[in-house]
């Protein structure tokens, strides 16, 4: 692992958070979201601010813009110097001049973050037309240059194009851009390449290295991803309940970190290297998959029919008690072959083998006695269990439809939620009074209700923080042991995938481009795009567990 | 997006296909003999004989149904029972002073309506935004009728500022038309304004809380242009719609408001229409409005590709 180990010591100060704290206003008692911190980010210095969430690192972020959301968040105390001036002293026009002149912003979505029935181009070109008084033909030029710099392709056509013409990659770069055009001396990234493929995230991280080489901007990079902290941060900051828990360079902070809580963050994180995989236990697979195709047909009024292939010609088969994961990145076909096989959707063409039947090609009423055979838990924890429903009556609704009474199906939810490891009393409950990785588990519970033979995890774990993310694994992997479920497990996380699937599938393109053991998928790669994916994994190389470089074998 | 647009008019046709069998059914179902309630009470076997040769009231019905059609699509609507004048020309000769004060009033109202939704929603819960709503409920749930008096008690009758009542065309007088517009456009307006505003409102707060709107303001851009070219761009669609379809009110509320003022448009003529039972007039009011209706909808229809780039259905 090469880390940047830059220093920056003799560098003049850009930024320098000095005892700031926030807190909530408006409502009945006053919480403290910030502590007191106190951050320092020199010239052309990466500083990158982790934690997990709650823990006020996007606080901090807004707190500097001067975005607080009025009327619930306010600086209750504390310093913000920008080259010595503290911008808390400014008022709104003044800050409003900051902005993107001397402090510019990238958010985590780059699908949300830009205006989608405006130009890109247009939009850009709103930063001069609200910072300078250039002429129409000098704005675009400008305009042009920088969505250059970002590497965007045929930028003329881009210029003109909207939003959702473009890909993930070529929206934050179209941020980026906006950001960096004024060229101004502190940029914020908050967690800029979450929502990216990995390969994406790699070059837009190489492009804001780039960008801030050439400049000299301060970069201020919130995330909760230590690969990627490895890779890019000359100095961290970890965060936890709005306090700073300790800052180090990234090397120091990796190898020895002082703090029990970083030691906990680190020692999370998943390692890369992949699990043996179990024995199968018998011979007949709980879900067989054999030629399964999807094809979209897109026709225009009045153009001829496009046909689209989200899946083509996938087969594979996973036995009782092992799980098997999906990989591939956004757009590679994996949550269509989830949801054929749930038959959300409906495939084309294929077999989708349920014990002995064949579901396929069963209409609605057929379908029906096969639906608690297999069951599925989704990505978003928040929005996939229903806000006006108890817990309880989310959790018994599928066991009602299958003839249980209400009393007997209520005493089943109370064991299942001892089993995900919640009391029993979270049954009269609503799901807003829960945090993330316990919704994620009462779905899980929602899932196992039917007592399954199949479950289907759709980037189950994706919306998770590190430590609850192995405490949910963890949780899977359990129930399996017990109930002994085939887990069919989407993600796009190759270090999730390592830790839980015994067989792994990479998926491009719709297709299956390799199918083996995780050990040799993820150890001994055959295909180049699987390579590509293992090697655009940010801190690849690092054992963050383990505070030293990964042992090559 | 010409195909949409298209596709769009072409769905037109069904619409007021059905609407025209349903104003034919209207009188041709309506129990007893059609001729007799044209008619009236008072009419001689001779006269029931003429109206039901003129209506073609012999032939299957089906035969009615298409010299009807055929009828209308040459712009005859039939002759008034009362007047004795081609329906056509009555519509003509009261259609102007409507059109006139509901441009007016759809102008005033979106004027008013939209600046009002884009405050309330930036000033969400403060007294502005609980100002706007009291306001909202109050206009729409105060008959027109009321609203029209009130008016003339305090603008007209107290204050003097303003004649009671009465129309004057703008050819003739653009400044006595004015004068006497504004109270009718401020009746018929209030209950469009309320409706307006609050759709406005609900679309701006749920679009002030998206993440293109924080990325417009981390650019420093001024909070005005953040309201008005980001925000309420993007939640211009269920504004426009309801615009479309609180047209309706505005339909109903002519007829109300013409009465009250006294003008001589064509809500004051369905109004005498229904009292007299002139069913050919009927029948061509409920065609118009109708046809009137469809239009203004298409037309925001076609308005939502300007104002959203993603809708190519």
């Amino acid at each position: 692992m090469i880390f940047r180990n830059r220093d920056f010591s003799d560098r003049p100060t850009a930024l320098q958070i000095k005892g700031l704290s926030v807190a909530t206003v408006g409502g009945r008692t006053e919480t403290q979201i910030l502590s007191s911190i106190d951050v320092t980010i020199r010239d052309g210095e990466t500083v990158c601010l982790v934690g997990e969430s709650g823990s006020g690192k996007s606080v901090t972020s807004l707190a500097v813009m001067g975005l607080l959301p009025k009327g619930s968040l306010e600086v209750t105390g504390g310093r913000i110097e920008l080259e010595g001036q503290n911008l808390l002293d400014l008022d709104a026009g003044a800050m409003r001049e900051m902005r993107a002149r001397r402090i510019s912003m990238i958010f985590q979505e780059p699908m949300t973050a830009l205006n989608p029935v405006m130009t890109v181009g247009a939009q850009i070109e709103e930063v001069l037309d609200s910072h300078t008084r250039l002429g129409a033909a000098e704005k675009k030029k400008r305009v042009i240059d920088i969505m250059e710099q970002v590497h965007l392709p045929d930028v003329e056509r881009i210029y003109g194009s909207y939003p959702h013409q473009l890909s993930g990659g070529q929206r934050q770069r179209i941020m980026i851009a906006m950001a960096l055009i004024l060229e101004p001396k502190l940029l914020i990234a908050d967690e800029p390449t979450t929502a990216l493929d990995v390969t994406t995230q790699n070059q837009v991280l190489k492009l804001i290295a780039e960008l801030q080489e050439r400049h000299g901007t301060a970069v201020l990079f919130i995330t909760h991803d230590m690969g990627v902290v490895a890779e890019i941060a000359d100095t961290v900051y970890v965060m936890r309940h709005g306090e700073i828990v300790e800052h180090a360079p990234v090397e120091t902070l990796l190898r020895s970190p002082r703090k029990v809580y970083t030691r906990e963050l680190l020692a999370a994180v998943p390692s890369l290297i992949p699990r043996a995989a179990r024995a199968s236990r018998d011979d007949a697979p709980a879900l067989d998959v054999k030629g399964l195709t999807k094809i979209y047909d897109t026709r225009g009024a009045f153009k001829k029919g496009r046909q689209t292939r989200a899946a083509e010609n996938v087969d594979f088969a996973i036995g009782r008690g092992r799980t098997l994961g999906i990989v591939g990145e956004s757009g590679s076909g994996k949550s269509t072959v989830a949801r054929c096989i749930m038959r959300l959707i409906d495939p084309t063409d294929g077999e989708i083998r349920v014990g002995q039947a064949d579901i396929a090609k069963l209409n609605r009423a057929a379908l029906q006695p096969h639906r608690k055979h297999i069951q599925i838990v989704f990505q978003d924890p928040f929005r996939s269990l229903n806000p006006r429903w108890t817990i309880g009556d989310s959790l018994i609704e599928g066991l009602l439809n299958f003839g249980q009474s209400r009393d007997e199906a209520l005493k089943h939810a109370g064991e299942l939620m001892e089993l995900v490891g919640l009391p029993r009393d979270a049954l009269r409950r609503y799901p807003h009074q829960f945090s993330g990785g316990q919704r994620q588990r009462i779905a899980i519970a929602r899932a196992i209700a039917m007592r399954p033979d199949i479950l289907v995890a759709d980037e189950a774990v994706s919306a998770l923080d590190v430590s609850v993310q192995a405490q949910v694994l963890k949780l899977l992997d359990d129930l399996q042991e017990k109930l002994g479920i085939a887990i069919l497990f989407i993600t796009h996380d190759l270090r999730v995938a390592a830790q839980i699937c015994d067989e792994v599938v990479v998926m491009q393109h719709g297709r299956i481009v390799e199918h083996d053991t995780a050990e040799n998928v993820l150890g001994r790669p055959a295909h180049d795009y699987t390579r590509a994916l293992i090697e655009a994994a940010p801190g690849r190389s690092w054992d963050f567990a383990n505070f030293r470089e990964l042992a090559t074998n | 997006m010409l195909g949409y647009i298209i596709r769009r008019i072409l769905a037109v046709i069904p619409v007021m296909a059905i609407v025209a069998i349903f104003v034919f059914l209207l009188l041709r179902l309506t129990p007893g003999d059609p001729a007799a309630i044209i008619a009236g009470d008072s009419a001689t076997p001779a006269q029931l004989e003429r109206i039901r040769e003129s209506l073609g009231l012999s032939e299957p019905l089906h035969v009615q149904l298409v010299t009807w059609i055929g009828q209308l699509f040459q712009g005859d609507l039939g002759t008034s029972i009362i007047s004795n004048q081609p329906v056509t020309r009555l519509i003509g000769q009261r259609i102007w002073p409507t059109l006139q004060i509901g441009t007016l009033t759809i102008i005033l109202s979106v004027l008013i309506a939209v600046p009002l939704g884009v405050l309330a929603a930036w000033r969400h819960r403060t007294w502005v935004d609980y100002a706007v709503m009291t306001f909202s409920v109050l206009g729409f749930s105060i008959p027109v009728f009321v609203i029209g008096y009130i008016f003339i008690k305090i603008f007209a009758i107290d204050l003097r500022w303003l004649p009671v009542q009465g129309y004057s065309a703008p050819s003739e007088n653009l400044q006595a038309f004015f004068l006497r517009a504004i109270l009718p456009c401020l009746t018929l307006a209030t209950i469009y304004v309320a409706l307006i505003a609050r759709m406005t409102r609900a679309s701006m707060l749920e679009v002030l809380g998206e993440d293109y709107v924080r990325t417009a303001r981390a650019k420093g851009v001024k909070e005005r242009i953040v309201l008005f070219r980001h925000a309420l761009r993007n939640a211009a669609v269920p504004i426009m719609t309801i615009i479309g379809t609180g047209f309706a009110l505005l339909i109903s509320g002519v007829v109300v408001t013409e009465s009250v003022f006294n003008i001589p448009g064509i809500g004051r003529l369905t109004v005498d229409a229904i009292l007299a039972r002139d069913y050919p007039v009927i029948q061509a009011m409920i065609l118009l409005t109708s046809a009137i209706y469809v239009f203004i909808n298409l037309l925001i229809d076609i308005s939502y590709t300007f104002f959203d780039p993603r809708i190519r259905y």
